[in-house]
């Protein structure tokens, strides 16, 4: 559960809907507004700010960092990569090509 | 009768504070109004019936179901409006429920818009400028959209004007309408939630310090006004609230369904009357005596 609230934040920061300076509601808001437990989004939050998506200043609350979008988009290639990696790896293992595979994303993009 | 939220023996400690021996039971269907001076413990306590503190000691079961096995059963079950709700000020009342629809399984997008309307909260305004009364009600169309068959609501009409607040209230009675469906509210006001509740809990200084049928309760409970000498002393006695006024005393009883055939002589001959109590008087009563 954590992971998701982690992984909603950071997209919204990649995407720009959260932008530097945007103030976080605090760990108990959260939890309240999306009834989960406080631990669950004080992890969240925790490795946001590991990861210097966010900043938390003690008595003022937790804010957007300015993140450097071009790095983030980079990080995500990162991942798109090695994701892509295992689906050709698997693809091949039952004789599909990239071409097929590459034909594959034409189809979805296009449905 | 089906109890929804069940506690026992239920205690938990702050440094100067402590809640105990709390032991209540939640009908399915009903309407339970939590009600107590400031710091009495309200909030604490629906706090931890909603699952969003823990205990230090004692069980609650919702649903029949104790402790974290059943966490996304009860989760989609459960509403809860927290006392000052507050999400990403700086962006809308939309882009809010976008972000906390994933959260449920049974997420109504169609149906939050509708309560927006509804309560004339307008979804394109930022968090921030909505008004504390808004913010309320942003939370309880969070609530009401997941498919939620019990809502508990801390201090649910602290804030709100008078529209806003009637518009909670009838968004409340028509909840429980089909008898399925089941509140508990918790406030420090009884502010238009003592018309609605059924049954009624008093919390003072983190003990209840009663737990009855609201219809009951106003019927034990009354004002009478007399004029001096008309009462039995031994009535006059249990008397609470008592005052002199320009036109006769006043005192409140507790238990007039006791005394109401020994009072008939003097209300027949006038020298005493008989008027309702509101919930207020009573708990007001009861935390003065305690």
């Amino acid at each position: 559960m954590y992971k998701q609230v982690t992984d909603q934040i950071k997209e919204a920061i990649a995407s720009g809907e959260l932008a530097p300076q945007d103030r976080l509601p605090s760990v108990r808001e959260l939890s309240e507004a999306l009834e989960v437990s406080a631990i669950t989004i004080k992890r969240a939050y925790l490795d946001l700010e590991t990861e210097g998506y966010i900043l938390t200043r003690a008595g003022l609350g937790s804010f957007v960092a300015v993140v450097d979008r071009e790095a983030l988009r980079q990080q995500k290639l990162d991942e798109l990569r090695a994701n892509l990696k295992r689906i050709l790896g698997t693809g091949s293992r039952f004789g599909i090509t990239p071409e097929d595979v590459i034909r594959l994303i034409r189809q979805i993009e296009e449905s | 009768m089906e109890i929804v939220v069940e506690a026992h023996n239920l205690r938990k400690n702050y440094e100067d504070f402590a809640l105990e021996d709390i032991c209540l039971q939640v009908r399915r269907g009903s309407i339970t109004g939590i009600f107590g001076p400031n710091g009495a413990g309200k909030s604490t306590l629906v706090k931890v019936l909603a699952r969003q503190a823990p205990a230090h000691g004692g069980t609650v079961r919702l649903f029949g179901m104790a402790g974290a096995e059943h966490d996304r059963v009860v989760k989609n079950r459960l509403g809860y409006v927290p006392q000052e709700p507050a999400f990403f000020t700086d962006k809308t009342v939309r882009w809010t429920a976008r972000f906390a629809a994933p959260y449920f399984d049974r997420w109504d997008g169609a149906g939050f818009a509708e309560l927006l309307e509804q309560f004339r909260v307008n979804p394109l305004k930022r968090v921030k400028h909505l008004s504390g009364g808004e913010k309320k009600l942003l939370a309880l169309a969070l609530a009401l959209s997941h498919g939620a068959d019990l809502l508990i609501l801390d201090e649910p009409t602290a804030g709100l004007d008078v529209l806003h607040r009637r518009a909670l209230l009838d968004r409340l009675r028509r909840f429980v309408a089909d008898g399925g469906r089941t509140v508990v509210v918790a406030s420090h006001i009884t502010d238009g939630l003592d018309d609605i509740a059924e049954d009624v809990l008093f919390l003072h200084r983190g003990r209840i310090l009663l737990s009855e049928d609201k219809e009951d309760l106003l019927a034990r409970w009354k004002w009478i006004q007399f004029k001096d000498g008309a009462l039995d002393p031994a009535i006059e006695d249990s008397l609470s609230l008592l005052r002199a006024q320009p036109y006769g005393n006043r005192g409140l009883i507790g238990d007039f369904t006791a005394v109401r055939h020994a009072l008939e002589p003097v209300l027949a001959a006038g020298e005493a009357r008989v008027d309702n109590a509101s919930l207020e008087d009573i708990l007001l009563s009861l935390v003065t005596e305690a």
